[in-house]
């Protein structure tokens, strides 16, 4: 009987047909002219901005002479501001997603008090004048009892210091992690969660084993943002924890400090520098991303 | 094997009333309704994923209304399916497994006997996004039974195939129930579904069982107009009572200016119930017989294997006719026959 349902059932199983590609465009039939002039105006737009960036980018470079760049590879301060950043926007990125992945779930999955209250506070960062951000938290950690505890009683020194950078970083840009996450989760269908519980898992085994995999894309498209705005940060921490060398300066506060002093090609330098690696790491991680869960 | 005692449950304006319902051991049992009546609110009740303000469902005599769904034993089907699009169909049907005791090889074996007794092994290493409809519906059928769950629910899992494939998997069910020896309780709207596969079925309207039963009493007796409607029975006439034939059991009631004689003893305004197959249509000048009456053909549709007549009477009826029979009467004048021992009354 079960060799006979089998059969059956292996002729009802036939190959659905192939779904429609973008190399089958060029087959679809004519397109009226209205449809023509519409695509054409989307196509202008994509090459428009495209070519508007990797304009400015080039007239960088065409500034930049040999020299300019030798001194910024030579120069341990600026190799230094160059490891700051790195490590810095990457620890921002971490603790951001630390926070974003339970925060967007809770916030996705479940009726929370105040949630419209909530979601305007944690969007008030991406608002936030960058100077405000810095000035926020000098005022917080030098003007106020709870901000001087924190410093000088439990020790955790943020003004004028490394640790700050990253404070810096994530009060800016953590937002767009927990925004990212949140939509991610708000895409994943609850019903395959549901499913998973039937299917013998607990909540959290239905959580890591099926939420989270399918949300990774717009988890991991968050954390690009978080990373790329921390990256670039500079208004709030020359405020928060100044541009002292070999000690908090970043990236962006050398070019800052390079071009203040007159010394312009250096900053264009150090500015390229700071392209290409943000070139180079959303690169990455959209290959590695291809490859794997979290395609982009 | 599966029993609910009054369940109840509210979601907005919406509430499921004291459903009581019961499911014996390899019993396949469809629970009909119109949509949003609260079949797929049920299910769930049943499978864990939304708490029951009251009432309680036992499981082989287990109490499991507050058990987690995972401890249920019960498997469960969706609409939709819900296949996971990040796993591959082997990883799907394995799932379920993955959170038990049982090693990685041991579980994708289980998942390929599974696969192989439901004729969709050739698919276990594609993608879920490639996948037919009658190809999803089976990888999550697999997915579902792997554990070997003791009750399988399964949520329209018919209503996205097509004709051919929709009849071949109702055939499929109802030998896997037999073949795996569990309950299972499908849910539906369409009636030529639930014939095909029900031993036993119950109709839901607006949260609450109309009826439960054996089908072909569902079909003869209806409880209650709206049961009598949801089974196609598209002659419900008024009628009153006039009087009893005296040691006969029959009651004479009246139909408009028309008189009748029923089985039972009946009292006052009653509700007549004729399926459109019991109603005769025959000429006019056949030998005179009870229960007749002389209509006019209104309007007909061909459905393929039956011609559904309208007839202006009084009383106006609806009849199911085999096309020869129109086309031999439709020339002169007709009546109409009813099949007394087939009627229902409602009180």
């Amino acid at each position: 009987m079960g060799r006979v349902l089998t059969v059956e059932l292996r002729q009802m199983c036939e190959r659905p047909p192939k779904t429609c590609g973008p190399k089958d465009l060029a087959n679809t039939p004519r397109r009226a002219p209205g449809d023509r002039l519409f695509l054409a105006l989307c196509a202008a737009a994509v090459v428009l901005f495209v070519m508007f960036i990797v304009t400015l980018i080039v007239a960088d470079a065409l500034y930049v002479d040999a020299r300019a760049v030798g001194e910024v590879l030579r120069s341990r301060p600026i190799r230094h501001a160059l490891w700051m950043s790195v490590w810095t926007s990457c620890t921002t990125t971490v603790i951001a997603l630390l926070f974003a992945v339970p925060m967007g779930y809770v916030l996705s999955r479940y009726r929370v008090f105040g949630r419209t209250f909530i979601d305007a506070v944690i969007d008030l960062p991406i608002v936030f004048p960058p100077l405000v951000a810095g000035l926020t938290l000098l005022v917080f950690f030098s003007q106020t009892a709870m901000g001087r505890w924190i410093q000088q009683d439990v020790g955790l020194e943020f003004v004028f210091q490394p640790k700050g950078i990253v404070l810096c970083q994530f009060l800016v840009a953590a937002s767009y992690a927990i925004r990212s996450a949140r939509t991610a989760f708000d895409d994943v269908d609850r019903r395959f969660e549901q499913v998973a519980l039937t299917l013998g898992c607990t909540q959290w085994q239905s959580f890591h084993r099926i939420t989270l995999p399918l949300a990774a894309n717009g988890i991991v498209a968050g954390g690009i943002l978080t990373w790329a705005r921390a990256f670039g940060l500079f208004g709030p921490l020359m405020i928060f924890v100044g541009s002292f060398r070999g000690r908090t300066e970043v990236l962006s506060t050398t070019v800052f400090l390079e071009q203040s002093v007159g010394n312009l090609e250096v900053a264009l330098a150090v500015a390229l520098l700071m392209i290409f690696i943000a070139l180079a790491a959303i690169l990455a991680i959209r290959l590695i991303g291809g490859r794997g869960q979290f395609r982009l | 094997m599966i029993r609910t005692e009054k369940l109840t449950f509210s979601i907005g304006q919406f509430r499921l009333d004291e459903v009581s319902i019961e499911m014996a051991r390899n019993e396949y049992f469809v629970l009909l309704g119109p949509p949003g009546s609260g079949k797929s609110i049920l299910l769930e009740c049943l499978c864990g994923l939304r708490r029951p303000a009251a009432g309680r469902i036992f499981v082989d005599g287990r109490d499991i209304t507050r058990e987690e769904p995972r401890k249920r034993g019960i498997g469960y089907v969706p609409q939709d399916y819900a296949l996971f699009p990040h796993l591959s169909v082997e990883d799907n049907i394995a799932f379920g497994l993955r959170s038990t005791q049982i090693t990685r090889t041991a579980a994708r074996g289980k998942a390929r006997q599974t696969a192989d007794m439901l004729g969709i092994a050739h698919l276990l290493g594609r993608n879920v996004a490639g996948l037919s409809g009658g190809e999803k519906q089976r990888a999550a059928l697999a997915r579902a039974l792997v554990k070997k769950p003791k009750v399988l629910l399964l949520d329209e899992p018919v209503c996205a195939l097509d004709e051919a494939t929709r009849q071949s998997v109702c055939a499929m069910l109802r030998v896997l129930r037999q073949e795996l020896d569990i309950a299972v309780m499908h849910v539906s709207h369409n009636l030529e579904e639930a014939f095909s596969v029900a031993d036993h079925a119950a109709i839901l309207n607006a949260g609450r069982i109309e009826q439960a039963g054996p089908l072909d009493s569902l079909l003869r007796k209806p409880a209650n107009e709206f049961v009598a409607r949801f089974m196609r029975s598209e002659n419900i006439l008024d009628a009153q009572a006039i009087g009893h034939i005296p040691d006969e059991h029959i009651t004479c009631v009246r139909i408009g200016p028309v008189q009748f004689q029923i089985p039972g003893r009946h009292e006052g305004a009653v509700k007549v119930v004729i399926r459109p197959e019991d109603v005769i249509i025959e000429k006019a000048d056949a030998p005179p017989l009870p229960n007749t009456f002389a209509v006019q053909l209104l309007a007909s549709r061909d459905f393929g294997s039956f011609i559904r007549a309208q007839f202006t009477g009084p009383p106006d009826l609806v009849a199911h006719l085999p096309r020869t029979t129109l086309a031999a009467v439709a020339a002169g004048p007709i009546r109409a026959r009813l099949l007394v021992e087939n009627l229902c009354i409602l009180e």
